[in-house]
């Protein structure tokens, strides 16, 4: 357990080291992106999922076993209409803010105060569709598994 | 105050440094790299329910990642700026406008089953279909908004 943690904690210190290094924990870097004055923010996240999916494609076709957590299984999504109604909610969110959950740790990581802001928003946000959800839940309906096992 | 890293770094590094991170946190340790689920774990906790340890180690390493990044390279927005947001809008406006769209992030990645990383990064690169469709509404939408809101300011924004 102690060896996961610090793991994460690693791991989470390189990915918000670069997340930061490529200006991403900056209003006017998303924000420019998204005007689409800028594509080199689209570049960043292109090449970095074109790096992670072959290194995990290679990883999964091999039958790759991991150090600390047993058989490499990736989880995947099925499509969902929940991605469409979450995403425009989401990506309304996005717009005003020039943030993402990652964004607020590294903005506050960096020195950027308003991560504190943007943590408590985010939180109330899961919070109130927490509260949402049950409201419409339907309890004879079993609730159906959020990935997809992968053989 | 001179900076030995210059912020941003070219895409071409930062983007297969990202990419390592994700596929080196499944190779290691087979979890899937995504930020919002910290802060689930945060209500969950609230709500007394069992929470997943692990994912807020990795909100706190990406707090401590992002500390040395500004240490090494520094920040313009650092204290309570927020650039040309932090212009336009006064202190009390910019908390309000940035909490209200926290919460419609929150509440759009917990109903989208995950984030920009989650979907977009990580997603993308284990080719799950559903992340490929939320982070292309994510991206739609950011930028249809964006846009809007640059017409509605006078092209302030």
């Amino acid at each position: 357990m102690r060896r996961v943690i610090l793991v994460c904690a690693l791991f989470g210190g390189a990915f918000g080291f670069v997340f930061a290094a490529a200006g991403f924990n900056q209003y006017d870097v998303i924000h420019r992106m998204l005007l689409l004055k800028d594509v080199k923010p689209f570049l960043v996240m292109g090449s970095a999922v074109g790096t992670a999916m072959a290194l995990l494609w290679l990883l999964e076709r091999r039958g790759w076993t991991t150090p600390l957590g047993g058989a490499l299984s990736l989880r995947r999504w099925r499509v969902e209409p929940k991605q469409l109604w979450g995403g425009v909610i989401f990506g309304t969110g996005w717009a005003i803010t020039g943030a993402c959950p990652g964004t607020a740790s590294t903005m506050l990581g960096g020195g950027s105060l308003m991560g504190i802001v943007l943590a408590a928003g985010i939180i109330a946000g899961i919070a109130l569709r927490d509260l949402a959800a049950k409201r419409t839940e339907r309890p004879k309906i079993a609730p159906a598994p959020d990935a997809v096992p992968v053989s | 105050m001179i900076h030995p890293l210059s912020i941003p770094i070219p895409w071409w590094i930062a983007g297969p440094l990202m990419g390592l991170c994700v596929a080196g946190f499944y190779a290691v340790a087979n979890k899937h790299l995504g930020i919002s689920g910290a802060y689930v774990q945060v209500v969950d906790f609230a709500r007394g329910r069992p929470i997943e340890v692990w994912r807020l180690w990795l909100l706190v390493g990406t707090f401590l990642g992002a500390a040395a990044a500004a240490l090494l390279g520094g920040n313009p927005q650092a204290g309570f700026g927020y650039g040309v947001l932090g212009d336009l809008l006064s202190l009390p406006e910019l908390v309000v406008v940035l909490f209200a769209g926290g919460a419609l992030i929150g509440f759009g990645a917990r109903w989208a089953g995950a984030c920009t990383s989650g979907h977009g990064l990580t997603g993308c690169s284990t080719r799950s279909r559903g992340s490929m469709v939320a982070i292309a509404t994510f991206m739609i939408t950011a930028v249809a908004v964006t846009l809007l809101l640059h017409v509605l300011t006078g092209g302030k924004l």
